[in-house]
């Protein structure tokens, strides 16, 4: 017998499981999304703290510069600050793509949310095909040294999150092709725009300190 | 302090004020490391006086769960 069969004969009673208590005051899928973010910005804390340890006791201290500062990373090895800098303009403007999309699914504008959500991901795949291309020549590899262990670390553990990323927002595409979501029902494009997001500021922390400062 | 995660229009207005906070740090440390790192302390303090100050919103009340685990008492039962 169906459900709302069974319901009819019971005079409309509801059977099952009630619904679940909530406590707190915003969804529980965006709660569930801010605490797994709270974790992954835990994860990146323990990397941040390898790497300022390495930078710190870095061995290559002992090369005096003119301004008598520990070399980074140390010679003869360079980080490419350029095509990282070109990386990040890329995962910027996803970020851009991103809230475009949002912002014309409630809006109603189903086109724009379309076009904002493929630029995303194409923008996403262009960022981690630079980043392989990147780590096959940059010069060195995790056994030269605690430096490079760090700087793979960081960059593969943020592009491990890219990928996540570009899992989530293929599947909400390929959801939005079918004609899912509305300016009413947002959530499940809303919840990877944000994890987008959090990754994109990941990535300018990452880029900032590892090669710039 | 409020959920810079709370939906996608906060979490962008995060990547805007992020990009915004390290483009003046480097752009400081570029003129010298002990700019930078002045710049760096009185940008992050002024984040943090700026989050704690921050008006807090009203809790709303719990929903209640459609079960009520505690039975309810009888009259005359002493509890």
């Amino acid at each position: 017998m169906s459900a709302h069969a069974e319901a009819a004969l019971h005079g409309g009673e509801h059977h099952g499981p009630p619904a679940a208590n909530q406590s707190s005051r915003i969804a529980s899928v965006t709660l569930g999304m801010f605490l797994f973010i709270g974790t992954e910005a835990m994860l990146f804390g323990s990397f941040f703290t390898a790497y300022f340890f390495v930078r710190v006791v870095n061995p290559g201290a002992t090369i005096i510069t003119p301004e008598k500062w520990a070399v980074w990373p140390p010679l003869p090895y360079e980080f490419p600050v350029f095509v990282a800098g070109v990386n990040t303009c890329i995962l910027v403007t996803s970020s851009f793509t991103m809230h475009w999309a949002l912002q014309s699914l409630k809006r109603g504008n189903r086109a724009g949310m379309k076009a904002g959500l493929v630029l995303t991901i194409l923008m996403g795949l262009a960022f981690l095909l630079t980043q392989m291309i990147e780590y096959a020549h940059v010069g060195f590899n995790t056994s030269d040294g605690a430096f490079a262990s760090v700087f793979f670390g960081l960059t593969g553990l943020h592009g491990a999150h890219v990928l996540i990323g570009l899992i989530l927002l293929t599947t909400a595409a390929v959801r939005a092709f079918r004609g899912h979501y509305s300016p009413e029902h947002h959530h499940g494009l809303e919840l990877p725009g944000i994890y987008w997001h959090f990754v994109d500021v990941m990535w300018i922390v990452v880029y900032v300190t590892m090669y710039l400062l | 302090m409020r959920n810079p995660f709370r939906d996608e229009a906060a979490a962008f207005r995060l990547v805007l004020l992020t990009i915004g906070y390290f483009a003046l740090i480097v752009a400081a440390a570029a003129v010298s490391r002990w700019v930078g790192l002045a710049m760096f302390v009185v940008l992050t303090a002024f984040v943090v006086r700026r989050l704690m100050s921050a008006p807090t919103r009203p809790t709303s009340g719990a929903q209640r769960a459609d079960v009520e685990d505690t039975p309810a008492e009888k009259p005359g039962v002493e509890s």
